[in-house]
């Protein structure tokens, strides 16, 4: 069965182009924008994103939030009440279930947005782990999630009243037309913006007031196709693409979210094993210098030996190049020259450390 | 809420190309408005080559959006005369102006009658629906 976000009428009015997302019909891009308008809206002023297939669950009772850092690699002990917090889900061999975003209301309160293809699979191992007292619900459907985007999200978001200036990875919860709204500064482009979390019925008449304050500023709604783009441009990892199953954070350079002293978490033995070994391969970045655009699975060579395959690959908006994020032999260094075998036609590529534009999210 | 275009002096395949007839025997090729919309922004093109032969049906090139990535067939037998070299640097004109500027390449064919074997704009349109 296809889900639909509370927005999908809008989306169809505007004639957006349609497609499956972890199981949700969401938009790709919509007419007069188009990915490549819609990644320079966000990179030069404000996109509007609807995000609603993303997961949305809740961990509560006593002891929530150790129970959850139990579980997931980051370290909750790194943040207070009122932030947030990139983390995994891993299995007990290291590999990836999911990664998410954990927010800690408080102690005994944590709401996590994981993606949507796997949030199902995160609930059922939390509550399968779960000690009497704590009680995981999944509310896929509870909330919408509409993420705002680009320099100008604060004056977009502050016409509407709404929180704006608070610290990277922290959050407000807040009311709007007397329904409750959680205003998180997260993101998945790069850029200044906020992730809004509102009820569900909500969610239609705060899209329609962000459409309406970011259209001076020529702001636009825009797709996931440009979300793809822009999170390519930052080396941010898809999970199924970056992150999965036999792609564990030790390879993905996700590491910088496991909380390695921890007592316990799901693949704590697995991924110190590897870690240490300091064998497996790892992810880079490939900024192409001839001309094409690799794509997951294209193979990447030295001296026509292969030493990697390309996870994630597409044009870059901003630099008009093809950019990609490839598992590469640890023998290949940053800075070396490679070769990806793009459908049979050999593409020049730089080896670099993402991301591959200059940003700055955490401007406060 | 189609607002595509699919001019009339123009032949039509089913792999969404489009065919103008020149009047020394070539023709030249490009993708049609609504392969264009389909793909989204066209950001790589990749073109046969002046010289190569090309049977009709053969993968001569690759357009590419920043998405996904589709063949290009040609739908004529003959040998490829130009290509447009305005597409490396501004591979959008497949978009802006897909039956003008955003032209792809020419050949000379071998048969002119297989020309009028190809859809014209009303069998195309009709195609599509």
């Amino acid at each position: 069965m296809t889900m639909t976000s509370p927005l999908h009428d809008r989306h169809i009015a505007l004639g957006a182009k349609m497609a499956d997302f972890g199981g949700w019909d969401m938009p790709i891009e919509y007419p007069g924008g188009g990915v490549v308008r819609e990644h320079n809206a966000v990179r030069t002023s404000v996109g509007l994103f609807d995000v609603s297939h993303l997961g949305k669950a809740s961990v509560k009772g006593p002891g929530a939030a150790d129970f959850t850092n139990r579980c997931l690699t980051n370290d909750l002990g790194r943040i207070e009440p009122g932030k947030a917090q990139y983390t995994l889900c891993c299995d007990e061999d290291g590999g990836v279930v999911d990664d998410l975003i954990v927010y800690l209301r408080s102690d005994d309160d944590v709401f996590l947005v994981p993606n949507a293809a796997n949030t199902a699979a995160v609930v059922e191992r939390l509550t399968a782990a779960a000690p009497e007292g704590i009680v995981i619900e999944n509310l896929h459907t509870s909330y919408g999630v509409i993420a705002v985007q680009g320099t100008k999200s604060d004056e977009v978001l502050s016409s509407l009243g709404l929180p704006v200036g608070h610290d990277y990875m922290s959050f407000v919860e807040t009311e709007w037309e007397g329904l409750p709204v959680i205003v998180c500064r997260t993101g998945y482009t790069g850029e200044r913006g906020y992730e809004l979390v509102p009820a569900w019925d909500l969610s239609g008449q705060l899209w329609d007031a962000l459409v309406a304050a970011a259209e001076p500023f020529g702001g636009m709604p825009c797709g996931l196709g440009a979300r793809d783009t822009l999170r390519t441009e930052m080396g941010y990892p898809l999970h199924g693409n970056d992150l999965g199953p036999d792609i564990t954070p030790v390879m993905a350079g996700s590491a910088w979210a496991i909380g390695w002293d921890k007592p316990e978490f799901w693949g704590k033995q697995a991924l110190s094993a590897q870690r240490a070994a300091k064998e497996s391969r790892l992810s880079r970045g490939l900024l192409v210098t001839g001309r094409g655009i690799p794509r997951p699975h294209c193979g990447v060579l030295v001296d026509g030996q292969p030493v990697g395959e390309v996870t994630s690959g597409t044009f870059s908006p901003t630099l008009k190049q093809g950019i990609a994020l490839a598992l590469l032999d640890r023998s290949v260094k940053v800075g070396d020259e490679v070769v990806i075998d793009v459908r049979g036609r050999e593409v020049a590529a730089t080896v670099t450390k993402p991301p591959f534009v200059e940003v700055d999210v955490r401007e406060s | 809420m189609s607002d595509l275009q699919y001019p009339d002096d123009l032949r039509y395949t089913e792999d969404h190309e489009w065919v103008r007839a020149g009047n020394d025997g070539t023709v030249r090729i490009g993708i049609t408005a609504f392969a264009q919309d389909a793909l989204g922004d066209v950001v790589y093109v990749s073109l046969p080559g002046v010289g190569d032969t090309l049977a009709a049906g053969d993968s001569c090139g690759e357009v590419e959006s920043t998405k996904s990535v589709s063949d290009i067939y040609s739908p004529l037998a003959g040998e490829v005369t130009a290509v447009n070299d305005a597409l490396e640097s501004s591979p959008e004109l497949v978009n802006t102006d897909p039956y003008g500027d955003g032209w792809m390449y020419e050949l000379q064919i071998e048969d002119a009658a297989a020309l009028d074997a190809l859809m014209d704009s009303a069998a195309y349109t009709q195609s599509l629906s």
